[in-house]
C-alpha cells in the first residue's frame, strides 16, 4: 500500500502523536546510517517548517522510520491503535 | 537577561545534529555552538547545514584553535558563513583540546601570543580588510580575501587559566570561560575583569559565557551517566591548578588521558567519580541545573552554553530545558 494511503488513515487528531513516535525511532535507532542523505534533507526541511505532522511530512517520516526500523515503526502504530495499517505494512 | 546557547558536539549524523540545532531554535536557544575537532564531522560543513535549515539563531565553531589549521581558514570559513547567514555568525577559538591535539602531535606551544595574533587575524580578513602582520607566532603579508564581506563576526575568546582570561576579555568580544562550577566561574570572572580594564572596556561590553558541560534528566543517575564521558575529557585536559581546587590528583589526570589516547574508554570513564561530575558539569534534574544556573547569573555571567552532552536523550533534554529551565530565568528577570 503507498505510504500516502497509509498516512490518509491516521486521523488529524493523532498525526502528531504518530510523528513524535517516528521521530523518535529515526533519532534513536542503531540503524540510523540507513537514512538516506536525500531522505534526510527532506525530513530537515519539514522539521524546519513544522510540517512533521502534515500529510507529506508524515509520509516522510514514515519512509524513513520504515528505511530504519520496521519491526518498531510497525509496533509504534500498533501501540497507537492502527492496527490494520500495522498488518498492511508488515505484509507489504 | 540571561541567554542560553548550546553546543554540538558532531559526532552524530550530520542530519541529527542540523534537525537538534533546529529544535534548539524552535525552543529559543540564542546561539548555537559546534565544536571542532579532526576527529569528529567537519565543523565549518556542520555549521553550513545549520545555516542552510535555520532563520534566526546565532552561530559558529565553538571553538576552533589555530594549531591545527592557521588562523586565516577559520576567517575564510567564518567570513563565507556570515554570507549564507548574514549576521548570524559568530567565531569562537581557543587552545583547542590536548588531548585530540596529542593525537596528531601538535603542542598549543605560545598559547597566549597564538590567541592574541589569531584573533587580529580573523577579524582584519573577515571583516575584509587587507592584512599585514608580523607577529611571534604568525607572519601574513597583504593577505585579503577576494569576495566581499556583510557584517562583522563577533569573535568569542575559549578560556580557562587566568592569563587566558584576561586576553580573552581584552582581545574578544566576548569571553567563554570554560568552566561549569560557580566557584570556578566566579574566579574567572575576576580575571575577566581585569582583562576589560587593561583594554579600556567596560564589563558591560562583553559578552560573558560560561561554557558548561551539562546533562539534564529526569533522573539524576541518568543525567551522570550521560555526562561522564565528557568529564573524562574535561579532566584530562584540565590545568593543574584547577584539578587541585577541585581534589583531582594529576596522576588521576594521567591515567584518564591515557585510556582516552589509547582509545580504552571504558577504563577512562571509569575514573570518573560523582564529585568530578559536580565540579565539572552541570547534571542532574531540573532543580539541580538551576540552582547552579542561578549562581553563574549571580557571578555576571550573560550566557550560559549548554554543553555536550546536554542529556542522556538530546531531544528530550532541549524539550526540559525550554519547559523547565528558561521560564524560571524569564520570570527572575522581569
Amino acid at each position: 500500500m503507498p505510504l500516502e494511503k497509509v498516512v490518509r488513515k491516521i486521523p488529524s487528531s493523532q498525526r502528531e502523536a504518530t510523528s513524535e513516535k517516528l521521530i523518535d525511532i529515526v533519532l534513536k535507532s542503531r540503524n540510523s546510517k540507513k537514512m538516506p542523505s536525500s531522505l534526510a534533507k527532506t525530513i530537515l526541511y519539514y522539521w524546519q517548517k513544522e510540517q512533521l505532522a502534515s500529510e507529506v511530512g508524515l509520509q516522510r517520516l514514515l519512509k524513513a522510520s520504515l528505511l530504519i526500523d520496521p519491526e518498531k515503526t510497525t509496533a509504534v502504530l500498533r501501540e497507537l491503535g492502527f492496527e490494520k495499517l500495522a498488518a498492511m505494512l508488515q505484509k507489504s | 537577561m540571561v541567554k542560553f546557547g548550546i553546543e554540538f558536539v558532531p559526532r552524530d549524523l550530520y542530519w541529527k545534529t542540523t534537525f537538534y540545532a533546529i529544535q534548539a531554535e524552535k525552543t529559543g536557544f540564542n546561539t548555537l555552538w559546534i565544536t571542532d575537532h579532526f576527529n569528529n564531522r567537519n565543523v565549518y560543513v556542520s555549521l553550513t547545514m545549520v545555516s542552510a535549515y535555520t532563520d534566526r539563531i546565532r552561530f559558529g565553531p565553538g571553538v576552533t584553535n589555530p594549531f591545527m589549521a592557521h588562523p586565516i581558514v577559520a576567517a575564510q570559513a567564518v567570513a563565507t558563513l556570515n554570507e549564507i547567514a548574514p549576521g548570524r555568525v559568530v567565531c569562537g577559538i581557543g587552545v583547542g583540546d590536548k588531548t585530540t591535539l596529542e593525537m596528531v602531535n601538535l603542542k598549543p606551544s605560545k598559547p597566549l601570543a597564538t590567541i592574541r595574533e589569531s584573533v587580529k587575524i580573523i577579524r582584519e580578513i573577515a571583516s575584509g580588510e587587507s592584512l599585514d602582520l608580523q607577529g611571534r607566532i604568525f607572519t601574513v603579508s597583504g593577505a585579503r580575501l577576494n569576495f566581499r564581506t556583510t557584517s562583522r563576526i563577533p569573535i568569542f575568546v575559549g578560556a580557562q587559566g587566568p592569563k587566558m582570561l584576561a586576553l580573552a576579555a581584552e582581545v574578544g568580544d566576548g569571553v567563554l570561560i570554560n568552566a561549569s562550577h560557580p566557584h570556578d566561574v566566579k574566579r574567572a570572572m575576576e580575571f575577566v575583569t581585569n582583562g576589560a580594564s587593561r583594554a579600556g572596556k567596560k564589563i558591560s561590553d562583553l559578552e560573558i559565557a560560561a561554557y558548561t558541560s551539562f546533562s539534564i534528566a529526569r533522573e539524576q543517575k541518568e543525567a551522570e551517566k550521560a555526562v561522564a564521558p565528557v568529564v573524562a575529557y574535561i579532566v584530562a585536559g584540565c590545568p593543574e591548578q584547577v584539578l587541585q581546587r577541585h581534589g583531582v590528583t594529576t596522576e588521576t589526570a594521567d591515567e584518564i588521558r591515557r585510556a582516552i589516547v589509547q582509545g580504552k574508554w571504558k577504563d577512562a570513564f571509569s575514573h570518573v567519580t560523582v564529585d568530578m561530575i559536580d565540579s565539572f558539569s552541570i547534571t542532574g534534574t531540573s532543580k539541580t541545573v538551576l540552582s547552579k544556573i542561578e549562581q553563574l547569573v549571580k557571578a555576571g555571567i550573560t550566557q550560559v552554553v549548554v554543553g555536550s552532552p546536554i542529556g542522556p536523550d538530546i531531544r528530550e533534554s532541549i524539550s526540559m530545558i525550554s519547559r523547565e529551565v528558561f521560564p524560571r530565568f524569564l520570570s527572575v528577570q522581569e
